[in-house]
């Protein structure tokens, strides 16, 4: 009901709105103002106990904004079973040969994602990654690259950025053929090439040995009291001049803390597995902290003695 | 040369590699070259010049066909200068008329100690941080990148400090000064 303008009385009548068959019908002479109109309420009715994983309002997966179009384009499936005729598996074949400007994005977001999942990392670190990867994108200067190196190199930087940094011996791990050398080189292109495009910006701290001790220390299966005291150690350790690389620094120590400790000792070989460090390094790492070992162990979790007893290098 | 820069504590890095090119102006004959001559070696499959090396001053120079030449080794820029005569003097004597053309010093390697150690991370994170690249995973030495004179330096925890870059001695004696209050912050 409402008040409309009837082109055939000339004069504002009152028009009724017919919801049957959605049109605007003006009460005095019947003529049809408008018809078809949308109606725009909602199409489904959700109730509170109904859940199920197909939530009828929503369809399609969440916008992408590093996509060009969003995320939004509609493909045609190749239809499963036997195939039907010969037009709609052709068609879908033919629009996918079709250009589809990002469709190398797409597959680089997908490898990531794949990389991050085999790492455990959470969300913010993989999109941080497809950013990254983005922005390097745009200057066309990275064609002939290894692709597989400036992906791992992404999810590198996103990892360092976000104060959760992995080594590259484990971005290693889940990059498929990326040698710890290439990774570091497209490392140093992308932070140019970021420095490049927005002056100065990259912020990266220096690793610390502290960063890593968590994880080393669950993936060996030390107890809490073990775990503090490591933390501990390595904090100490930073005083002293100790020229090692500072993942060298946290196996060294967790092999000194595990030595200590009552319970089932980890071997050289597991400490290696675990840290990616080799052994012959773990045992030089060793050999440069056994000197500072009585200030650098917390004295509540080794007695003096016990480091006396610490087999000496 | 010119008197030494006078550096508050009395360090003057040492030259350890001049790099210098220099063209002979002359097509050569790589193969001619090479079996005509004693102190070199050419494998074209592996490299397409021919390498050869003389005893004084140790240098080693890659000879192009195109007629250019790169001398490398020597520990002085008149060194440097002597050799590369000597090298064209050879290629002038194998039978090409060769001309000694723009000579010019490309790249000057030195290094030096400041006797005492460094702490690098402190170094990157301070606002040198944007010159320099310390990733003790891929290198030990902190990367750091003078925009003025615009040339390379690898600074180590022990304290020795490389100079890479510089097209004259002045440079890196410039950045070493530049450097050195800087290093001095961060002394252990």
């Amino acid at each position: 009901m409402g008040d409309a303008f009837c082109s055939d009385c000339k004069r504002q009548t009152e028009v009724v709105f017919d919801h049957s068959a959605g049109d605007t019908v003006c009460s005095e002479c019947g003529l049809v103002l408008e018809s078809h109109s949308i109606d725009e309420t909602s199409e489904w009715r959700t109730f509170a106990n109904e859940s199920g994983d197909n939530d009828p309002v929503r369809v399609g997966g969440p916008t992408n904004p590093l996509l060009a179009d969003g995320g939004l384009s509609t493909v045609i499936a190749k239809p499963n079973g036997g195939s039907g005729e010969f037009l709609s598996s052709s068609l879908g074949r033919w629009q996918n040969r079709g250009s589809n400007p990002d469709r190398g994005l797409i597959l680089a977001f997908k490898t990531i994602a794949t990389m991050s999942d085999r790492l455990g990392l959470v969300a913010t670190i993989k999109d941080r990654a497809n950013e990254i990867y983005k922005r390097v994108e745009d200057q066309k200067s990275s064609r002939g690259r290894n692709q597989d190196a400036l992906l791992a190199a992404c999810l590198y930087i996103a990892c360092r950025q976000e104060d959760k940094p992995r080594t590259v011996k484990e971005i290693c791990s889940v990059a498929n053929g990326a040698t710890k050398k290439e990774i570091g080189r497209a490392k140093e292109y992308i932070v140019k090439q970021l420095g490049l495009e927005t002056g100065q910006s990259v912020e990266m701290g220096t690793i610390h040995a502290g960063d890593f001790m968590r994880r080393f220390c669950s993936n060996l299966g030390m107890n809490n009291q073990a775990v503090k005291a490591a933390q501990e150690a390595v904090q100490k350790s930073e005083e002293f001049d100790i020229r090692r690389s500072p993942i060298s620094i946290a196996a060294a120590v967790i092999y000194i803390i595990t030595q200590l400790s009552e319970e089932k000792k980890p071997s050289l070989k597991d400490i290696s597995g675990a840290t990616g460090v080799a052994e012959g390094t773990i045992r030089n790492s060793y050999k440069d902290l056994h000197p500072h070992v009585l200030k650098i162990i917390p004295s509540w979790f080794a007695k003096e003695e016990d480091l006396k007893n610490l087999c000496s290098p | 040369m010119a008197a030494r820069r006078n550096n508050p504590s009395g360090i003057v890095p040492t030259i350890q590699n001049i790099v210098s090119t220099v063209d002979l102006d002359c097509v050569l004959d790589l193969n001619h070259i090479a079996l005509h001559s004693r102190n070199s070696e050419y494998f074209p499959k592996r490299f397409s010049a021919v390498i050869m090396r003389i005893k004084d001053p140790k240098t080693t120079a890659l000879i192009f066909a195109s007629g250019k030449m790169v001398c490398t080794g020597a520990k002085t820029e008149a060194q440097s200068k002597l050799a590369a005569r000597k090298f064209a003097r050879i290629i002038q004597k194998l039978g090409f008329p060769a001309k000694f053309r723009d000579f010019r010093i490309q790249n000057i390697v030195a290094s030096c100690d400041v006797q005492f150690t460094i702490r690098l991370e402190k170094f990157a994170c301070t606002s040198h941080g944007a010159f320099s690249t310390y990733e003790p995973e891929l290198f030990p030495g902190l990367i750091y990148r003078m925009k003025q004179p615009k040339l390379v330096l690898l600074i180590f925890v022990s304290g020795n400090v490389v100079i890479a870059g510089a097209k004259k001695r002045d440079d890196f004696y410039t950045a070493f000064d530049n450097i050195y209050p800087v290093l001095a912050e961060f002394k252990k």
